[in-house]
Order: structure tokens, then sequence, then C-alpha cells
């Protein structure tokens, strides 16, 4: 059988490239229901006392089988997690919400059937059909056709009363997708122009709108096929139907996802008690009718439910992990500071800890205001000779030593070292800590001048004085790594202050332009392609070196400002990038990007980000120990936690 | 006495209307709004809107109108239906998240209430008779420690203690199966069970002070002249305290009733979170946080409504117990 779930050692450049061989392999890796093996016992008494039809009607035809990670695993029991107060419902989504069509292999670097058991992709890469697994059914038993994919492209997400512009990953050159059914277990997905990076994007937590939306269900909230609609929502309470309809069918990342128990899904596990607001925990029982076994045919999940209980505060979660009360969990207390709390409880909890390897590239990642709109701090930062002197100015060994107990590099930007387009100019340029140098660079600069405490002055006769942006409830760390920086500067006579803000002042301080350096973690380490945000100016929100830049390019030159001619010509770059289907290619193109992007350094960096861990309970198995850390990769799901069992 | 109670019921109808007012302004004074929150946290774990999603949200929920216009919808909504809007956060109407929150802030706020006379009527009475007696210097001490350690440390102690050396349960007001059952006299028993607590944690510090002002105004009152006329008389020294003394020096007892729902609110924020309790403070935090303006809004009415119904009973209370109180 083939090993689905763990195919270690595929590069990521066999993998992408060779999508189409690939489909064709994943048939042979199919059980027929004929020689099932065997459900969960409470299922079986469901079906003997006639309340379930049995299991070879409940499973496709051919089911997906999923190669447990270590063996085959025995059913029954309550896997326990942790949620925080409110908005953690993406808490849920990572453990359980992640059956799109397709879905990432466990090292992050290909994407795998799933709901969809093989697909085509033209030679542009425009066009993909789908051919989806026959016989799966929603948790209700209502089977999961071609239709259902129409209906959540083509009545939802393109309904400009939901959605009044299609969700970004379906819309490519300013136009949505096309959805057609060819029969009904296949599926043809149109864009207006090459959209090659559509598998991987599927395979993350913003493409599972074709899955989402069950037609049978979810068309009743539709004005076009319940013309009551109106009335309904206005008898549950709604004050309009689009309203209704995202109250009961939820949509990725709301909470309402989860706060209706009558939604049929195809997850392994479906809502029991909901996630509502107030609610103190959340209780997902196995869906009956989930359409992957194990490797001896026993229907997926193996676990009986999942109980969600949610803590206010971080620090009553750490006291339910370290007495034993959770049986995995990562989110929330994998910052480091929690770590030796947690490695000297592990036999009291009787625990023991994951690798969480960070799809991050690093870990504090400076960005100067390029486009300060005060016309000296603009020219100050907009000087590559300035942010060079200052990155040399930084001790960066001290940082990790003192900060990140010595666990990582010093670091610039692009993809991870491991990574097959890893930069060594991009990555390690103007690390080394030389003071004098950075002195005389800034001398030559025009900021030779000092004050009578040594602070430099700026041509203008102001002190060279500026403030970094952080927020010190998320990134606690950071503003001590930037303390630190603090004090380097102070050396080579730049005065900084470590700003420390409330989260929704940093992000409107950014919107607004009106910032001088925020700091975050810089994206793109394994996943350079989905967020390349250091590489040119790409996102709105998360490029904070140029915010008008990257609105000018999201906008299409309608909004912001017009960037220089080297952010044009990687924005040019990276549209290419995003229709070459060839990954030979596609690299070829990144690696110019990157090219372009460490001659014109324009965000300095710390060091290299540093791995996270989570917990596992020593009773819990088929967990692997290291696992990708990212958003894309919504780690543990992609592990798959439908195999994930108990031993008492 | 009828047309006083009629008065002050009809001034709170415009007090109520300025709070809300109030209220409504001083939720949104914070930078951004509740989609710039809503982004930021998602941000936290490094997990990504859809760039399309956000501008759409702002626009479904009204934010990009004017603050005046968004209040005005929000508080007719209120007046002619009962429906105080959608909580952002939830998609669900607002009206189903606080009711049964703000219940169990009241029974928590009650038992509390009980709790913290229980204990300092009798000392502070105690206290006052057998002044600087060992028995006042020891309950004094204990007094002051319990007004020195903050309520949420003794919480996370108390909560370490209890679950890392005994392997309680700790954490909630209910255990996990009866956490979302229909009420019945099994669930009474278990919130009893738990509730004790949240009020020992919540009572030691305010029956502190409450000690320190009930022997004080005992102090007061003992020297006066009707105690020795009483005494004079022949009354039993037990009946002469609760007859006289004890009912003047409770005085500023029931004149703070009405303070007590937003104290233990307010107060009581960062215990609630630390022990989980599923009352409204918690929810009222993460509302504001989250710029969730209706729900923030809808508590911090109610929270309002009840204060000022609240002061009317310790007012009505204060004439019936006080006999130097008239209303005309």
């Amino acid at each position: 059988m083939r090993d689905e779930t763990v195919s270690r050692g595929v590069s990521r450049r066999a993998v992408l490239g060779g999508m189409a061989g690939m489909a064709a392999l994943s048939l042979a890796g199919r059980v027929s229901a004929a020689d099932t093996g065997g459900e969960a016992p409470a299922l079986a008494g469901l079906v003997k006392d006639g309340k379930l039809p049995p299991l070879a009607e409940r499973l496709p035809k051919k089911p997906m089988v999923v190669t447990p990670y270590e063996k085959v695993g025995t059913y029954g029991g309550t896997l326990r997690r942790g949620l925080r107060g409110s908005s953690d419902h993406n808490g849920i989504l990572r453990m359980v919400g992640n059956q799109s069509l397709v879905r990432w292999n466990l090292e992050f670097t290909q994407v795998l059937p799933n709901l969809a058991e093989r697909w085509d992709v033209n030679a542009d890469a425009s066009q993909f059909t789908f051919y989806l697994i026959q016989g799966a059914r929603w948790s209700d038993g209502h089977p999961f056709t071609a239709d259902d994919v129409v209906f959540a492209i083509e009545d939802c997400v393109k309904n400009t009363d939901l959605y009044s512009a299609a969700p970004a990953q379906l819309s490519v050159a300013g136009k949505a997708v096309n959805v057609t059914k060819i029969d009904d277990y296949t599926v043809k997905f149109t864009f207006a122009a090459p959209n090659a990076l559509y598998l991987e994007n599927l395979a993350t937590p913003l493409g599972q709108h074709p899955t989402l939306f069950p037609k049978h269900y979810c068309s009743q909230f539709l004005p076009k096929y319940n013309p009551n609609v109106a009335e309904d929502a206005k008898k549950a309470g709604a004050s309009s139907w689009p309203e209704f309809f995202r109250a009961r069918c939820g949509d990725i990342e709301i909470p309402s996802r989860w706060g209706n128990p009558d939604k049929p899904t195809l997850d392994p596990w479906v809502v029991k008690e909901p996630y509502t607001g107030g609610a103190t925990r959340v209780v997902m029982t196995r869906n009956p009718y989930f359409w992957q076994v194990d490797t001896s045919g026993n229907q997926l999940p193996y676990v009986d439910e999942i109980n969600f209980g949610i803590s206010q505060d971080v620090e009553s979660l750490m006291l339910n992990v370290i007495s034993g009360k959770i049986d995995i969990q990562e989110r929330h207390i994998s910052v480091l500071a929690n770590k030796p709390t947690l490695s000297q409880n592990m036999k009291k909890g009787d625990y023991h800890l994951l690798t969480l390897v960070p799809s991050t590239s690093q870990q504090c990642q400076i960005y100067f205001n390029i486009t300060h709109k005060d016309p000296a701090m603009r020219k100050m930062f907009a000087d590559k000779s300035v942010r060079q002197a200052l990155s040399l100015g930084i001790n960066r060994q001290e940082i990790i030593d003192i900060v990140y107990f010595g666990q990582s590099q010093p670091y610039q930007a692009g993809p991870r070292p491991e990574h097959p387009w890893y930069n060594e100019k991009y990555a390690r340029q103007f690390t080394d800590y030389d003071p004098d140098k950075a002195g005389a660079m800034l001398d030559q600069a025009g900021y030779g001048k000092k004050d009578a405490n040594g602070f430099r002055l700026r041509p203008d006769g102001q002190k060279v004085f500026f403030a970094i942006d952080v927020i010190p409830t998320l990134y606690p760390d950071l503003v001590d790594a930037l303390e630190l920086v603090k004090a380097h500067w102070a050396q080579i006579g730049v005065d900084m202050k470590v700003n420390t803000i409330e989260r929704a002042l940093y992000y409107t301080r950014g919107d607004d332009n009106a910032h001088d350096a925020q700091v975050w973690p810089g994206p793109g380490g394994l996943d350079p392609m989905l967020d390349p945000r250091d590489f040119f100016a790409f996102h709105p929100q998360g490029s904070r070196y140029a915010i008008p830049w990257s609105v000018w390019y999201t906008s299409n030159g309608k909004k912001g400002e017009e960037p220089p001619e080297s952010q044009k010509k990687r924005m040019k770059l990276f549209d290419e990038a995003r229709s070459t289907a060839d990954l030979e290619k596609r690299g070829a193109v990144m690696k110019q990007i990157f090219d372009i992007a460490a001659e014109e350094f324009e965000t300095v960096g710390l060091c290299l980000a540093v791995g996270g861990f989570g917990i596992i309970r020593n009773n819990l198995h088929n967990v692997p120990e290291k696992q990708p850390d990212s958003w894309s990769w919504p780690n543990p799901g992609p592990a798959m936690p439908q195999q994930f069992f108990f031993t008492s | 006495m009828l047309v006083f109670i009629g008065k002050r019921l009809l001034w709170m109808i415009p007090s109520l209307f300025a709070i809300s007012f109030l209220a409504f302004v001083l939720i949104q004074l914070p930078p951004g709004d509740y989609v710039t929150t809503y982004i930021a946290t998602l941000a936290s774990s490094n997990e990504v809107v859809d760039q399309n999603t956000a501008a759409q949200l702002r626009e479904r929920f009204g934010l990009d109108q004017p603050m005046l216009i968004q209040y005005l919808k929000w508080i007719w909504n209120i007046v002619t239906r009962g429906d105080f809007g959608i909580s952002f956060e939830w998609q669900q109407p607002v009206s189903g998240l606080i009711w049964e929150r703000m219940a169990l802030t009241l029974v928590l706020a009650l038992a509390t209430l009980v709790a913290t006379w229980a204990i300092a009527l009798p000392i502070g009475v105690y206290s006052a008779v057998k002044k600087y007696s060992i028995g006042d210097y020891l309950f004094t001490a204990f007094t002051f420690l319990g007004l020195a350690i903050p309520s949420f440390l003794l919480a996370l102690v108390l909560m370490y203690v209890a679950a890392v050396e005994f392997g309680q349960d700790v954490g909630g007001l209910f255990s996990s199966e009866f956490e979302t059952a229909p009420w019945s006299i099994a669930k009474m028993l278990n919130l009893l069970s738990h509730i004790w607590l949240p009020v020992v944690i919540l009572a030691v510090s305010s029956t502190a002070s409450l000690i320190r002002v009930m022997r004080a105004n005992m102090l007061d009152e003992l020297p006066k002249p009707y105690v020795t006329t009483a005494r004079a008389k022949g009354l039993s020294e037990f009946r002469l305290l609760v007859k006289y003394p004890l009912r003047i020096a409770l005085n500023p007892f029931i004149s703070t009733i009405a303070w007590l729902l937003p104290n233990l609110i307010s107060g009581s924020v960062v215990v609630a979170i630390v022990l989980n309790l599923p009352t409204a403070a918690p929810l009222l935090l993460q509302a504001l946080m989250a710029q969730d303006m209706y729900l923030a809004g809808a508590f911090i009415l109610l929270i309002c409504a009840l204060t000022l119904i609240g002061s009317l009973i310790s007012d009505i209370l204060l004439a019936l117990v006080d006999p130097r109180i008239r209303l005309e």
C-alpha cells in the first residue's frame, strides 16, 4: 500500500512539478468497501439497532486510505484540547476542519489528494479538473457530489450579497473562477488567467470554500432556492438573509462555522456542543459517515470525541496541561518562556514534548518605513546605506544568547536554509557585528554630527531618533530583543524608542502609514510563494516597510503610491512566478526576486525564527513528534488527528 | 414614599439614555474597529484573513457609517423591539448571549454579599465591643492580610494548590457534565459545590474593609447617651446592641448595595478570567477588547440599569432601617 501520510524524502521540486503523475498513483492506494474492517463500537451498536445504515453503505466504494503514522489504532476516548476565550475558532479549524479537495503531506512539500482523488491541470495552469471520491457522504448521510462544489462556488462564494468580492484565492486578474460540472463526480475550475499556485492554495485553510457548503442544507438560506428566506431569517432573529446564511452555514474562519450542530460537514468530527458566545467548552463527536479508513479498512476517526475546554487565560490552560488534563496542545502555550515549566512537569502531567518547525523565516523583522510621511525621516530610511549601517550595528549573537537561549542564528530574510530556494546573500549579508564600520557608514551618509550626549544629528539638525512599534502582549520576546537593539544602536549614536502599543493601534498606525518602524516575525521561510511580504511590497497589512506601495500593487495601481522600478520589477516577476506551472522555471523566477531584494536590502532581520513546541500525552499515539508550524499548514490538522488514538 | 419611588423611576430613563450614549462613545474611542481587532487577533497566530473579506466585514457591520447613526440605530432597536443587535464576533443576537451570564453574575454577587456580611458583621461588632482585646487584634491582623493580597493572586494560588496537590477540578462554576445541562436540582447542587471558591476569594478583600467600617461605626455609636440610657433602663446587652447602634452602623452596608454589582463585575474581571467563571465579566472584557460594541454596550447598559435599581433599593431599605432617615 502506498504510504500517503509519511512520504518522507520527496523533494519539493519533484513534488510540485509532478502533480499529474502523482494523482494517478493515488488510485492504487484505496481498498474497496467490501473488505472494510471495523467501525467504532458505538456506531456498530447503532447499526445493530437499525438507527444507522451498515458501514459498507456509509463509506465510499473506494474510501480514501490513510496510512497511520505509527500503527493501526483502536477506537475510543475523548481527546482534550484547549481554546482561548473567543475568536479562537481557528483552534477548532486546525484540529478538525481540514477536509478540502486536496491536502498537504506531513513535510509541507507536496499536495496530496483528499476529497478529490485525482486531478488534471491544463498546460498554462488555468484549468483544473478535479475527480471527486465517489460515494463520499456529508455527516448527515447525504452524498457529496459535483453539485455541492458548483453550488459552493457559483451560488455562494460568487453571490455578491454574501461576498461583495470573491475571496482572493478564487480570483485571478480581477475575475472570479468559473466552476462547471462535468458529471456527478467531476468538476472543472476555469480561471481567467494562469493560476499555477492554485493547488497549493487549495490545500491551505483559505482554500476550503469548495467543500464548505452542502447544497442540500445551505440552499435553504439562499433566495434563489428558497423564496421565503427573508421571512425565515426574520423568524430566526436575523436582520437579513445573508446574515442568516452566515449564522447557519458559517464561513472558513468565523466562529459561527462551529456554532450550528445541524450543518452537515465532511470533517472527521461534527459539532455536538457548539462554539457560541459564552460557551465554556466545545464538544465534537465522530462523524458516522466519515469517508477515510486506515490500512486495515477501519473507518476513521479512532477517537470518539474531542473536547475543547475554553480557558479565558493562558495560565489556566498551562495549569490544565501540567496537571494532565490536556491531551495535545501547542496553540497558545508554545512560547519559549513556558518551556521550562512544561519540561519540569512532564512526569506529573504524563506528557512529552513535540517539536514545531517554524515556517516563518525571521524571528524579528524590523520594517523601517521607507515611505514615511515626514520627508526627513523618509530620506533617512530610504537610504540603503543607513539601513545597512543599522544592521551592522546590531550584536545579533548577544540577542540570540540572551533572548532565545542560543537557539537561533543571525539571519536577514528569505527562504530558510533547508529550502531549495535559499539565497545565501539575502539571508546572511550585514549580519556581522561591526559598530566601527556602521559608524563610518552613517558618517558617510550625512549623519556624522553629534549632540552633547553623543547622539547623531540629521542634516536638518534634529537628533536621529525614531520609534519601533511592537505589541508586547503578542510577542513579549520582541520587546526584549528590541531593548538590546536599542542599547546596541546607542553605541553608534542612534536613539531608538521601543514603542510598546496595543495591537489594534499597531494595525491602525500601519494602515495610516503613521509608523516610523514596526517589527513582526517575517514569513516565507518554508512557504515563500504563499507569503512573500518581505521580498517586495506584497501585503497591504504586512509589508510594513512600504504599505502605500503594496496598496498600489493590490489595487492594480488605482490606490496607494507608485513604487520605484525595482519594486515594480519584482511585482511583475512574482505575477509571472504565480502563473508558472513548472516548478523549475518558477524557482528561477523567484530567485531573481531574491537577488533584487538582497540588493535593495529593505528589511533588517535579527535571527532565524525559533521553533515552537507543544505537548502530547504519553497515551496518545500516531502523533508526528515534529510538525511544521504554519497557518498554511494548519498544524496539527495535516498530521491527521483522525488517526490519533489512545492506549489506556 | 410611592411618589418618591415613582420620581426616581422616571429619572432613570434619561439617565439610561445618557449612560448608553457615553458607553457607546467610549467603546468606540480606541483606535480601529472590530474588523481591525479581528484581523489583529488572527494575525497573532499568524493566521491570515482574506483581504477582500476584511473590506466586506466593515461594510456588512455598518462600521463605515458615522458613530451617531450607529448609536441611533442601536438604541432605536432596543427601545422599539428589545433587540440589542448582533454580536459581530459571534454572529449571534446579543440578547441570547447576555442573560444567562447576567443571571450567574447576580447569583455570584448575592452569594458574595451574603458571605461578606456574614463574616464582616459579627466580627465588626465583636471588635468594636471588645476593643483592643486579643481577638480584636487577631481579626484586625487577618483583615489587613486579606486586604493586602490581590484577589487574582489568591485565586491562582488556591487553584494551583487544588489542581496540582489535590487533583481537584478547578475553574468554572460547573462540572463538565453539568455545563450545558438544563437547570435542575442536581445542577444547582453542582453550582453550590463550585461557587464557594470564587465567593471566598471575592469576599476576602471586601470583608476586610467592611469589618473596619463596621468597627468604626459601632465605636462611634457605643458611647452615645442613648446607649447609656438604654443600658440604665435594664435592656440586655445583646438586645441593646442589635436594636440601636447596629441599625445605625449598618447604614454604609445598605447604602453600598447599589455599587455591589458594578464593583463585582469590574473588580472581579481578573478573578473571573483566572477561574474561568461563566459570568459577565470575561465576556464583557473580551467584547471591549474586540470592540464588539453591541455586545459590550448591552452589558454596560444592563449593569448601569441594575446599579440604578440597586441604589433605589438601598434608599428604600435605608428609610426602613435607619430611624434617622425620612423621605419627606
